[in-house]
């Protein structure tokens, strides 16, 4: 073997022990005694295991199990946005892909443009809108400003603009209503980018601090992030139960990336898509 | 023009109620927003104020850009400071070193060492920001490991590189919580890139006797281009908007003025402190850059198109 040969492998495995060390670290601590965390070296493989980190983590500092209240609300946030912008962005991406109207292409224009507006520079009338509508502490107030992406309407059109126009013809000769051959025909069609699209919109809440934040401040309608920041402050010296509410709260992306890998890593090369 | 007959119009209508949902939406939730900011930017706006808000022009954004501030620590020019400072230490790594990883992976010959790699790389990127920033804040932890790890590869004993305390190495490390959450994410897109470069033209290249070097150098990156352009303005706008990281590192006792980022500084001064107004300006501001970057990005991407 070369020696260029042999740098790069070196090159990639650096890599990837930086990469995957901290997530060993976390799986590891999470069975730990603070006291086997701290010692110098990291022992990396428990002397025994401390399971109670993890009831310590759902207990809370108070005791009174509020993580469990705050991963059902991250779970029903992040659910109800993967659905809204599957349904909505592929509703709009097919009326902007298969229906000629005037105005048709401003309207696409004036969608992706949005694109343009970080979320971070309208939270604050966000916030507003909020307090006016009175949907602080609540799923409403969660899910509301996240129902659908622009990026999600323009996958859906780009991928409907080569669906072929025969199905469509064929089922209104047929005597099918419009909505029935959206509902029937074109979403069931449609699976791989919904898939896609749903798992960025999940992961996209699941990630979600800054939102929950301004309008979640109650303790039972905070969310995953907020807990865990939360946590952390109150906890700061018990590591083991902070890997461990650490590692509950990646378990579901953990498995949903296992067994949906192709959307995850081909969800991040649709943006490929987006250049010009 | 031919005049629209009965179906058409028909067909016109159905395409307006498909599109009117999303519409709807982005007007209520993109559109009003950022004009509202634009508007409420000019007032004196307080939360929980009882007083209607007051006109002032563009008080708000000459006290933003007032030299008099220039020096305090919690001024909107640090946020400008050490956003930029964050945006460059965390993009320039990410672009140059998911390019080279991405080219080494290429090279590999296995079909499923290849696989592996990348998905190994992107887990981090599964996890959500927090839980991120809390594994590196044990890991920065003057016991940590980041310090036995330094130590060793400097042949050290006993050293605290101050990760969390010091206000450089506070900046670092909300990099490298960065770099360590994206690495894998910007390795893919740059994996896509290169494989819709066809094999026939580096063959083509191999027969006229090109080094591996000079391949990459003269026909992958050239090729590479729109890629390389899209990435690296993607993740500066990414990199722009920064806030989990800071916030975590901030609410553990870590020193805000290095790392209070553009929007950190508009949470705390609109939300925790109440000035709509001022915040709102702050959220003007950040728009504005990025727009700048995101017409920069078109102008670069259409001005070198490749065909291959």
């Amino acid at each position: 073997m070369r020696i260029g040969k042999i740098a790069a492998r070196a090159a990639l495995a650096l890599l990837l022990a930086f990469t995957v060390m901290p997530l060993l670290f976390m799986v590891t601590a999470s069975l730990m005694s603070s006291r086997e965390i701290m010692s110098m070296p990291y022992p990396w493989i428990p002397s025994s295991l401390h399971y109670e980190n993890f009831v310590k983590a759902v207990r809370g500092n108070d005791g009174n199990f509020i993580y469990l209240r705050n991963i059902l609300n991250s779970l029903i946030a992040a659910t109800a946005v993967a659905a809204s912008t599957v349904l909505l962005a592929s509703s709009a991406g097919y009326g902007l892909a298969k229906f000629r109207f005037k105005g048709r292409m401003a309207l696409f224009m004036l969608i992706m443009a949005t694109m343009m507006i970080p979320f971070e520079a309208i939270m604050i009338p966000l916030y507003m809108v909020a307090m006016k509508l009175r949907i602080q502490n609540s799923h409403v107030g969660l899910i509301l400003p996240f129902l659908v992406s622009a990026f999600g309407v323009f996958q859906m059109r780009q991928y409907l603009t080569t669906f072929p126009v025969e199905f469509l013809d064929a089922a209104r000769v047929d005597g099918m209503g419009e909505l029935g051959i959206f509902w029937r025909i074109v979403f069931p069609n449609c699976k791989p980018v919904i898939a896609t699209l749903a798992v960025i919109a999940f992961r996209g809440q699941w990630d979600n601090l800054l939102w929950p934040l301004l309008v979640s401040q109650s303790d039972e309608m905070k969310t995953i992030p907020q807990y865990i920041s939360t946590f952390v402050q109150e906890r700061s010296t018990d590591q083991g139960a902070l890997m461990a509410a650490a590692l509950i709260a990646s378990v579901p992306m953990l498995l949903m990336f296992m067994s949906l890998t192709r959307y995850f890593i081909g969800g991040s090369s649709v943006y490929e898509s987006r250049k010009g | 023009m031919p005049r629209y007959s009965g179906i058409e119009r028909k067909q016109a209508r159905w395409g307006l109620i498909f599109v009117a949902p999303a519409m709807l939406f982005f007007a209520v939730f993109s559109y009003y927003p950022i004009l509202n900011a634009f508007a409420t930017s000019f007032f004196n706006k307080r939360a929980l104020s009882k007083a209607p808000p007051r006109f002032i022009g563009l008080d708000n954004y000459l006290r933003l850009f007032s030299l008099k501030t220039a020096g305090n620590e919690l001024s909107f020019y640090n946020s400008l400071r050490s956003t930029a400072i964050f945006t460059v230490g965390t993009f320039v790594p990410l672009l140059v070193l998911s390019l080279l990883a991405a080219a080494l992976i290429a090279s590999l010959d296995g079909k499923r060492a290849k696989r592996a790699l990348q998905v190994a790389y992107y887990t981090p990127a599964v996890l959500s920001s927090v839980v991120a920033a809390t594994i590196w804040m044990l890991i920065f932890d003057p016991r940590g490991l980041a310090n036995q790890w330094l130590n060793g590869l400097l042949g050290l004993t006993g050293v605290d590189h101050l990760w969390l305390v010091d206000r450089s190495m506070e900046q670092l490390s909300t990099m490298i919580i960065y770099f360590w959450k994206y690495i894998g994410y910007f390795v893919i897109l740059f994996i896509t890139g290169l494989s819709s470069i066809p094999p026939t033209i580096y063959e083509a290249a191999r027969i006229d006797g090109a080094g591996k070097l000079q391949v990459f150098g003269r026909i992958t990156l050239p090729l590479l281009k729109p890629t390389v352009v899209m990435v690296s303005i993607m993740s500066m706008l990414q990199c722009l908007k920064t806030f989990s990281t800071q916030y975590m590192l901030y609410t553990n006792g870590a020193p805000r003025g290095p790392i209070n980022v553009i929007t950190f500084n508009i949470y705390v001064t609109g939300i925790q402190e109440q000035y709509l107004g001022r915040a709102s300006a702050m959220s003007v501001v950040l728009f504005v850059v990025m727009l700048f970057f995101t017409w920069f990005q078109f102008r670069l991407s259409k001005a070198d198109d490749v065909e291959y």
